[in-house]
């Protein structure tokens, strides 16, 4: 092909292959950028929970009547709560909660191996009662899950505060004993005079903060909790039930006891809520990529048309000189596909400048060669056809416009 | 000359109305994008009280053990909230013009109406000074006095939302409240308030949420065993009862003091040290001195208040009018370049190079201007969109700052855009063009 001509007729007007060079280059470096944080962070969103999240409600009551300041009014309460709960139509299973998961908040202590003199591993810790495997529906992976002899009473010790057995994910299994033997051993606190021992372990379990990087550390500790500042209920639906069971719960609790505020959520309303920071950002950059490309697109078709229309006559002396109709669509997507090929080159440069830039002052993801190639090549493939509409403009000129004037 | 020149540039926009219209768009998409960030980034990054930010100070003891840190990011930073017990130690001291210890608790509120159910409220638990302290505005009534902390008289302020839910509005001030099991009596009645951002306590990415809609006497934690909303870091072994939590090294409370010159802030300081000096006798305050006063916007800067996306957005944004700008560029180009033989025969009967270039360039910020009056416009719908998707009422919007930002980001996407197609127009020879005629 007659590459040699083209690269020479562009040098005769570099301005235009500048801009149009430019304005891939910037595009490719935005869009990639844009793209990396984007698919970063639903990724993160995406993560698996461990649970079966999709039929999972939040329930959180707070009391207001003055009965709930005795704790023996509080514990046959949380009873009657739980046995009407899972007996209701719809409902699979139901645990009592300290505080739930994927909700932005909760309890973290510092643990280490007995005995061990490095500093404590940051253990976020999750309060759960009877029943709690088969509501979270996480999946057990080695050793037992809560008997009856591991919910011992305690009137003046709260739940954190005793030697409990507790069950571990699998992710702070290997923080704190990073052999991969932590079945069966025993952890304390550095300033607590308190030991559990870890008596099983969970596969997977996302914490209060999915978003964060220590969100699949948890460690599941048997109690009963609640008090007249709260008692929370997670309640496990059968496939399917868990939108009619939303409306119905509260009656149900206040058929039980109404001295109390309830507020039924999904357990994925709740994830939405601690995600909405990173949820809009997703939104935003999506609508700025997209109007990226049309704002590129425009500019690609204005300066190509200006190209054709400049070059008017000359087009029409080649066709008088027998150049086909072929040969002008394709001297102009190759003159295209040159500038945007130089444009590519100049914007993956200008990419990483910009992803520096990010990461500054965002800590953005690092940019990966393949996302780079895959989006170099889109942009490639949408200025050459940016540049069609033109270029078949370009075809029809007739060649007796050479000869008129 | 001028008006000659904006009639001309005026004919062109009109005469190709299409065209214009794209150009107006992609300006106005940029600025649109650019002004919203910059307006989220503004209300994250601004200064809540800027007549005494300098002025106001945030307290942090270091009561800390040695073995750990309370932060892990920085090992020496002590810890950023204080305990119950200081709170009281250093509460003693009359040198501050104004000082308050304060947490967020969540009481339940029993309104006296038959039909309205029990809720739960935020509440800011304070001492007199929040109200003078941060200038607090007023409808109906104002705070209470000093007595009524040490007396631990059972009054509220309500916020102006709470009273409109609970009195329609009215003045309330007189009126009793039961909040969990007392009656308080309402001396005072905000004036909407929002201070951007929620400065005086930011734990937990709260800096965008609103204050409270009611505020009582710091007293009433005790008295009414109020639970802390918002993070408690604690070393050390306690029992599982109120009043031990009280006293144990828990720290959960946001101190502010006003203190008006560097006397008065060294004579604070050099308080507060003899206070933790004093505390290393009974065997608490293990570190060495480290207490600090901490300026309300550098404080901001420490809790990170401005989060990654908005920085990020912001910067994408900007970008992308870049991009929108020099898109344009060509296509003016090709726009100004069609007219050339009009030009010529202008420039050979006379008009200077100069004027050429003024009247185009006056065509392109036109156009700038346009498309940053209909970006302003899409911009309060992306910040609508901002505060619904955050849950934040009308917290992000447009103000005459940021409008004005708006305008400048506009005319600088115009002269980008047009600066050099203004150039080539008017270097066209004239007699080129007069041989075509």
């Amino acid at each position: 092909m007659e590459l040699g001509p083209i690269i020479r007729a562009l040098m005769h007007n570099k301005v235009r292959f500048w801009l149009i060079a430019i304005e891939v280059a910037l595009t490719l470096a935005i869009a990639i950028n844009a793209g990396a944080m984007l698919f970063e962070l639903r990724d993160k969103y995406n993560q698996p929970s461990g649970m079966d999240d999709t039929n999972l409600l939040t329930v959180s009551t707070l009391p207001f009547g003055e009965r709930f300041k005795s704790d023996s009014f509080v514990d046959s309460t949380r009873e009657e709560d739980l046995r009407r709960l899972r007996a209701f139509p719809g409902v699979r299973d139901a645990t009592v909660i300290d505080l739930f998961p994927l909700s932005g908040s909760g309890t973290i202590y510092g643990r280490r191996p007995l005995g061990a003199k490095s500093e404590d591993v940051t253990t976020p810790v999750i309060v759960v009662g009877r029943r709690a495997l088969p509501t979270l529906g996480v999946e057990l992976t080695a050793g037992r899950s809560f008997g009856e002899g591991d919910f011992v009473d305690d009137d003046v010790l709260s739940e954190q505060q005793l030697n409990r057995n507790v069950l571990v994910t699998r992710e702070l299994a290997d923080e704190l004993f990073p052999q991969g033997d932590a079945l069966g051993q025993v952890i304390e606190g550095q300033n607590e005079p308190i030991k559990n021992t870890i008596v099983g372990i969970v596969g997977l379990m996302q914490n209060g903060w999915p978003h964060s990087a220590i969100g699949k550390r948890v460690m599941l500790i048997p109690g009963e909790p609640g008090d007249y500042n709260g008692m929370r209920y997670l309640v496990r639906a059968e496939p399917g039930s868990i939108d009619a069971l939303y409306g119905q719960l509260e009656n149900l609790l206040f058929e039980i006891n109404p001295e109390r505020i309830v507020k039924i959520q999904t357990l994925l309303e709740s994830k939405d809520r601690v995600f909405n920071n990173s949820l809009l950002m997703v939104k935003l950059l999506s609508g700025i990529i997209g109007m990226l490309v049309v704002v590129t697109i425009l500019g690609i078709v204005g300066l190509t048309s200006f190209s054709v229309a400049e070059r008017t006559r000359q087009i029409g002396t080649r066709r008088a000189l027998g150049a086909t109709r072929a040969d002008i669509l394709r001297y102009f997507l190759v003159e295209s596909w040159t500038i945007a090929g130089a444009g590519l080159v100049l914007g993956s440069g200008l990419a990483y400048l910009v992803n520096y830039a990010l990461a500054q002052v965002a800590d953005a993801p690092r940019l990966e060669l393949g996302a780079l190639a895959v989006v170099g090549l889109a942009l490639w493939i949408t200025s050459m056809l940016a540049a069609l509409v033109p270029a078949l403009r370009a075809m029809t000129i007739s060649p007796d416009l050479a000869t008129r004037s | 000359m001028l008006s000659y020149q904006l009639k001309n540039a005026l004919n062109s926009i009109r005469n190709n109305p299409i065209l214009s219209g794209l150009l107006i768009c992609a300006i106005g998409l940029g600025v649109a994008m650019s002004t919203a960030s910059l307006t989220v980034y503004y209300i994250y990054s601004g200064d809540p009280i800027p007549h005494k930010s300098d002025r106001l100070f945030y307290v942090q003891l270091d009561n800390w053990e040695l073995s750990s840190s309370s932060n892990p990011q920085d090992e020496t930073a002590p810890p950023t909230q204080i305990t119950y017990r200081d709170l009281l130690g250093i509460m003693e001291s009359d040198i501050p013009t104004h000082q308050s210890g304060m947490v967020a608790t969540y009481p339940t509120v029993h309104p006296s109406g038959v039909d309205q159910r029990p809720f739960r409220a935020k509440t800011r638990m304070c001492y007199a000074d929040f109200f003078p302290m941060f200038e607090v505005p007023f409808r109906y009534g104002s705070g209470w006095d000093r007595r009524a902390d040490q007396n631990a008289e059972p009054v509220i302020v309500l916020d102006a939302k709470t009273n409109d839910k609970l009195f329609g509005g009215a003045n309330s001030v007189g009126r009793t409240l039961r909040i969990e099991d007392r009656e308080f009596s309402i001396v005072g009645v905000l004036d909407p308030w929002r201070p951007k951002p929620r400065f005086y306590d930011t734990f937990g990415r709260n800096a965008t949420r609103e204050p409270e809609g009611i505020f009582m006497p710091f007293a009433f934690v005790e008295r009414l065993e109020l639970d802390n909303m918002g993070s408690t870091i604690c070393f050390g072994d306690f029992d599982d009862e109120f009043a031990a939590f009280l006293q144990s090294e828990c720290s959960w409370i946001q101190m502010w003091v006003q203190l008006d010159d560097d006397r008065q802030r060294e004579a604070y300081h050099g308080f507060l040290n003899a206070y933790a000096q004093q505390q290393k006798k009974l065997g608490r305050f293990p570190r060495p001195l480290n207490n600090r006063l901490v300026p309300v916007m550098s404080w901001l800067r420490d809790q990170e208040v401005v989060p990654d996306e908005a920085k990020g957005v912001l910067l994408i944004s900007l970008l992308f009018l870049v991009v929108c700008s020099v898109n344009l560029i060509g296509i003016l180009l090709g726009k100004f370049l069609a007219r050339a033989p009009q030009v010529g025969v202008r420039r050979a009967l006379g008009a200077s190079r100069f004027s050429i270039f003024t009247q185009h360039l006056l065509e392109c910020e036109l156009l700038g201007v346009c498309g940053g009056l209909l970006g302003l416009g899409l911009s309060i719908a992306v910040l609508q969109f901002v505060n619904q998707s955050l849950d934040r009422g009308g917290l992000f919007a447009l103000d005459g700052m940021m409008i004005g930002a708006g305008v400048v980001l506009s005319l600088v996407a115009g002269a980008v855009a047009g600066i050099y197609p203004a150039w080539r127009i008017c270097r066209v020879a004239p007699a080129t063009y007069l041989k075509l005629q």
